[in-house]
């Protein structure tokens, strides 16, 4: 029976499964499709008291939209789109907006498995945390070994740029988005990414040492090379000031251009023109491009981690260390459901394709493809795969992370950076952080409970957990 | 005068000055404060040109500049020595410091964007992706 839940913000919101929520096309004149929301009670009440619900409404307005708006259960409000959004675009003439995939294009994860386990590393953690620290660098120097890469090589190819072999096959995409067209991206994106392949970055994005402490799902465990104890390094990163220029670019010239394509929307951020269109058309190109940079910028991150593992741990260690899959977490993709050909954007949401698919490796094809969540900084993340639901509830997609609830400033009010680096020490938590700010930014309490999100998407059906990641060690830009 | 508002994952920028120029001077200084950090070099100037659609796009697209020149050059602003402004057009020498600004500004969006009359003066509001 659908029960309709009044908050402050919303209230045409019906409940239609056991853990998701409608806002009916009829809320709004300007809607085309019903806005969609996976959560429980609780997670819902977090998610009214913000502007994304509105956002999500807005974003069900945009031309060519299919099927319905959807968010993740840690959506938060954003900027045009909310971020843990996901829209579905009808091709050749549905839009694409730049918004919808966000500034930092392909912000993604990427997470590498040791032949050691926790027990086995001991002491040596501490070692281990420091060399990643020295050996990954936070912005560009001429000290890092990609400076002088070259940057259309980087932008056509992605990660097959720079690295070879197990770690292209197992990233979504191979690492490379088709389509990719140097010329499409600005010169003064390129002058911001010059230099910076390889590096962090800072904000919310880290390097994490872990330890596998639960495995849920032991044949996908196995599938993926991962065992109880087993260390783990989460990298978060994505395309640096280069995605981030494309994106202004892209949002400026579609601001621009809205007026000939007949298109008024309710927020300037969502900015969008026809998928088929000059714009459209440059603005993919551009995006592939700056996917295809992030894709190297990890893997130019992995190969420092393994120099770092190598010097902590020996050769022997590093040449053991396996990637077990990398992950996008903002981008627009071309795929196919029930035969329609739609463009889907994920902003702040992850592809999760289930047992079978042909995108996925080979290897993994039994189980389905490796989905990771970060937590918020000190907390558990997961490592999911995905499930069938994915593919005929949310385009192929889950969540992908914790979600902001308080914002940044709100959150250096209640903790200084100094005392969560104590708190998380005395958690046996190794950190390393230039910034006691940008530290108390990210603290825990900021976020939602990743443990409630995950639970969302399984009880959804969107995926499955395989394994839990604890933290021994953060490095942080 | 300026102030930054709470908004769950970004940066909001609310500004109320008694003209158009000083909007865009506010800005320019409450950019600086988020971007500045102790690590600064020599005193130098930037000549900025920006063209945009509409006064309030060229707030934003004048802050985009900004953020440009903080990651490419490492240049941090600290006040505008000349603004020339016409329609939604300007021209700016801006005095600053090179160094190792902190690269929390990601971009500037135009959403919610606002620049108009409110009173004898004017408002402004900017959001920074951080």
């Amino acid at each position: 029976m659908a029960t309709t839940l009044v908050s402050s913000s919303m209230s045409e919101l019906v409940q239609i499964e056991e853990v998701l929520w409608e806002i009916p096309a009829s809320a709004r004149p300007d809607m085309r499709v019903p806005a969609r929301v996976f959560a429980d009670r609780e997670l819902l009440e977090a998610i009214a008291r913000d502007e994304s619900l509105v956002q999500l409404q807005n974003v069900a307005t945009l031309p060519g939209v299919v099927g319905a708006a959807l968010a993740m259960p840690d959506i938060h409000q954003g900027y045009g789109f909310p971020v843990g959004g996901v829209a579905a675009m009808e091709l050749p003439d549905g839009v694409v907006s730049p918004g919808g995939v966000g500034y930092d294009i392909n912000c993604g994860v990427r997470l590498l498995a040791l032949p050691v386990s926790e027990p086995e590393l001991g002491a040596r953690r501490e070692a281990l945390v420091h060399e990643i620290s020295r050996t990954v660098p936070a912005g560009a120097g001429k000290e890092s070994p990609l400076f002088h890469v070259d940057l259309d090589r980087v932008l056509r190819e992605g990660s097959q740029a720079i690295g070879s072999g197990e770690d292209i096959e197992r990233t979504e995409s191979r690492g490379c988005l088709p389509g990719a067209d140097p010329a499409a991206v600005s010169e003064r994106a390129k002058a911001r990414g010059r230099g910076q392949v390889g590096t962090m970055g800072s904000g919310n994005h880290f390097v994490e040492v872990q330890y596998v402490d639960r495995v849920f799902d032991s044949e996908a465990a196995r599938v993926f090379g991962l065992a109880e104890k087993q260390v783990t390094v989460l990298i978060h990163s994505g395309s640096r000031g280069l995605g981030h220029q494309v994106c202004t670019d892209y949002v400026r010239r579609m601001d621009a251009a809205m007026q000939r394509h007949g298109i008024r929307l309710p927020d300037r951020q969502l900015a969008c023109a026809p998928a088929s269109s000059p714009e459209g058309q440059s603005y993919l190109a551009a995006m592939a491009a700056a996917a295809n940079f992030a894709w190297a910028n990890r893997q130019g991150i992995a190969d420092a981690v393994r120099r770092a593992v190598a010097r902590a741990l020996g050769a022997s260690v590093a040449r053991g260390t396996r990637q077990v899959y990398d992950v996008a977490h903002n981008v627009a993709k071309v795929e196919e459901y029930d035969g329609r050909r739609v463009l889907v954007h994920r902003k702040g949401a992850t592809r999760a394709f289930p047992a079978g698919s042909t995108d996925i490796p080979e290897e993994y094809r039994p189980v389905g493809q490796p989905v990771f969540i970060p937590g918020s900084m000190g907390t558990a993340s997961y490592v999911l795969v995905g499930a069938p639901g994915s593919m005929v509830k949310s385009f192929g997609t889950t969540c992908h992370g914790a979600g902001r609830m308080l914002s940044r400033t709100a959150a250096r009010k209640r903790i200084g950076g100094n005392e969560l680096r104590r708190e998380l020490e005395a958690r046996g938590i190794v950190v390393r952080c230039p910034s006691p700010r940008g530290l108390a930014e990210e603290a825990p309490f900021a976020y939602k409970d990743v443990e409630r999100v995950v639970d969302v998407v399984e009880r959804a059906g969107l995926a499955r957990r395989v394994a839990r990641l604890v933290p021994i060690g953060v490095v942080k830009g | 005068m300026y102030r930054f508002l709470d908004h769950t994952g970004e940066l909001a920028l609310e500004i109320e000055a008694g003209s158009p120029e000083e909007v865009l001077a506010q800005a320019l200084e409450a950019l600086a404060e988020v971007i500045r950090t102790d690590d600064l070099g020599a005193p130098t100037t930037r000549e900025v040109e920006v063209e945009s659609s509409d006064r309030e796009t060229l707030l934003a697209d004048w802050l985009s500049e900004l953020v440009f020149l903080a990651d490419t050059e490492g240049f941090v602003p600290e006040r505008v020595c000349s603004l020339e402004l016409a329609d939604a057009k300007l021209r700016a020498t801006v005095e600053g410091r090179l160094g190792r600004p902190s690269p929390l500004v990601k971009a500037v969006t135009y959403h919610g964007l606002e620049l108009g009359r409110k009173g004898d003066g004017y408002y402004a509001r900017v959001v920074f992706d951080v």
